[in-house]
């Protein structure tokens, strides 16, 4: 695993990349910094953090883009996987490098709050949280830039995936304001839920018994769910998209709240990534 | 020391390969022969344990490629047909990281690796980055990559193509030194490479074996004829009638003018009658000179196509 984070590192400095990363990333927050807290004389250093966010949006997409799909299509992943590396090390040893290089941007922006300490007194604490909250944010948008990565040998089509898929997250809160909460759509919308994860062992098995035993298991569930407590149904479009709203959990650390729970989301939230992308490498050979 | 049992890759419809079998025995080189889009590379793809199988198994040294995969690829050095190179690497930080990843560490680890630049000759390299490598000296590093770790077994995916004649004779002299101490798989579309190397040859069409047996016998099994190149001297068609009158000639054709004055001919006899001394007395009498006699081999086309018109299934 050492070896592929080392290699990744350097590859990030060895292209333009890393530096188009971190030039990026320090503008954009030194120019929030400056409008924000300097030309304000404001204090408030947290809302830079929360306000600065958009940036993953156009800078995770470069920093993922050829993780895996550069391997893919240079043909080097032959080496990765016929070596006696594991598929899951490869993987962590690539996204903890990408995690690596923007937690050192992140780092630098600290200055910034050090510089303010000296006009006056910082919510440390809150800051601190801040700085959690953020990176977190960052490292869930990176497993998932990651993830997307292992899905094409192209460098521009991830690049774009990455960034749609990220947009998506923006504009979830949105699309939940204009979702119906009644009990009705509730219901249609688990259907829904168990037919997708139907054709997705379909598609993967290739096995109709198995995707028609799914189908009748789910059926079975959402029937004793609506027998023992139909409350459950009520507005279950919108609890379902909360659930991948990460943007809602990170909403908490911009406003001084360090919640444990929302941590351990993101941890999960990359482990799922992490996980789905060691699958479908694993996947790839057995197509 | 390699086994490969009943081996079938399908994607979807199509038939990769299909039932292969064969072992490769300690320290023999294996020559892999087909033409492009056989199953050869997929064959060799299943072996290291970079794609599975669709059925059947793979064993290496006593170890099954889906049970102990680990265990598998510990003992193999594998060159694919496109090395597997970071461009943006310089040829020792590459080896560097093949070292790391096949876990080659402690002392020895640098000894073997100056060894290995030594033998594959890319020891003035190691500095320069590999996108800026000629094909030879990538194709060098690719193999430089494979011998990392010392593996037991080496699968070496055409390793001389895209090189140029001198550095095919260094590779192919340096792939025999190897087989002293190596098992080898080695796939290659030109017969004459394989004849010079191996000490057994599989062949193989459509994903089928369709012969297996050492490189001398398939050409001498295979062949039912010699042919000759000729030019003489001469008018065409006295020429054609004079060496068809030659007992032992199956088969005489014109290859047309090529030098002044002069004829090419195509020669065919029984496999088992030297028509060379013949061909030049009768020749001489009639005071044809011979200008060039050549000695056609049976390339792999020829036993290729004779072995898959005859649609023989050596398993």
């Amino acid at each position: 695993m050492l070896a592929v984070f080392r290699r990744e590192i350097k590859a990030y400095y060895s292209s333009p990349t890393g530096y188009i990363f971190m030039g990026f990333f320090l503008l954009i927050c030194g120019f929030f910094f400056a409008l924000y807290n300097i030309w304000a004389q404001s204090r408030d250093y947290l809302s830079v953090l929360g306000n600065i966010a958009f940036i993953f949006l156009f800078l995770v997409p470069i920093l993922t883009m050829r993780l895996i799909s550069e391997e893919t299509r240079q043909k080097t992943d032959q080496l990765l996987l016929t070596s006696p590396l594991s598929l899951s090390n490869l993987v962590l040893g690539k996204y903890l490098a990408a995690v690596a290089v923007f937690g050192i941007t992140l780092l630098v922006t600290v200055l910034y709050p050090i510089i303010l300490s000296f006009f006056g007194t910082l919510a440390l604490a809150e800051i601190i949280g801040g700085y959690v909250g953020f990176f977190l944010l960052g490292s869930a948008f990176i497993s998932i830039g990651l993830f997307i990565s292992s899905l094409t040998d192209n460098q521009i089509i991830a690049a774009v995936a990455t960034f749609g898929a990220l947009l998506l997250m923006w504009i979830l809160g949105w699309i939940q304001q204009g979702m119906p909460t009644d009990r009705v759509s509730g219901v249609v919308f688990a259907v829904l839920l168990v037919i997708a994860a139907a054709a997705l062992v379909y598609f993967t098995m290739k096995n109709i018994y198995v995707s028609v035993a799914v189908i009748l298991v789910g059926a079975a569930i959402m029937t004793l769910i609506y027998i023992i407590n139909p409350f459950a149904y009520d507005g279950l479009i919108v609890k379902f998209l909360d659930w991948f709203s990460l943007l809602k959990r990170y909403d908490g650390f911009t406003r001084g709240i360090l919640s444990l729970s929302s941590v351990f989301y993101f941890i999960s939230f990359c482990s799922a990534f992490l996980f789905l992308t060691v699958r479908v490498i694993e996947k790839r050979r057995w197509s | 020391m390699i086994q490969v049992e009943n081996v079938t890759k399908r994607y979807g419809q199509h038939v990769a390969v299909d039932h292969v079998n064969f072992t490769v025995n300690k320290g023999e080189i294996l020559g892999f022969l087909g033409p492009n889009g056989a199953g050869k590379t997929t064959t060799m793809n299943i072996i290291t344990g970079y794609i599975s199988t669709t059925e059947g198994s793979v064993k290496v040294d006593g170890y099954d490629i889906l049970a102990e995969p680990e265990e598998v690829k510990k003992r193999i050095g594998y060159l694919p047909e496109f090395p597997p190179l970071y461009m943006d690497m310089t040829v020792q930080e590459y080896l560097n990281f093949v070292s790391d990843i096949k876990k080659v560490f402690g002392p020895r680890r640098k000894q073997s690796m100056e060894k290995i630049m030594d033998l594959v000759k890319i020891g003035d390299v190691r500095k320069r980055l590999i996108k800026n490598l000629s094909k030879g000296y990538k194709q060098r590093v690719g193999l430089a990559q494979a011998l990392i770790g010392n593996p037991p077994v080496l699968i070496l995916d055409e390793p001389t193509v895209g090189l140029d004649p001198k550095q095919i004779i260094e590779i192919r002299n340096l792939i025999k030194e190897l087989g002293r101490e190596h098992t080898i798989i080695l796939s290659s579309h030109i017969l004459p490479e394989v004849s010079a190397i191996c000490e057994r040859v599989v062949i193989i069409n459509k994903g089928k074996i369709v012969a297996s047996d050492t490189p001398e016998n398939l050409s001498r099994g295979l062949g039912d004829s010699r042919k000759f190149s000729l030019r003489i001297a001469a008018e065409e068609k006295q020429a054609l009638k004079l060496i068809r009158g030659i007992p032992g000639v199956k088969y005489a054709e014109s290859q047309g003018v090529r030098e002044k004055d002069t004829v090419d001919i195509l020669v065919e006899s029984e496999k088992d009658i030297d028509i060379r001394r013949p061909l030049f007395y009768a020749l001489s009498r009639a005071e044809f000179p011979i200008l060039m006699m050549k000695s056609i081999d049976l390339t792999l086309e020829d036993i290729f196509l004779q072995v898959t018109t005859t649609e023989k299934e050596v398993s």
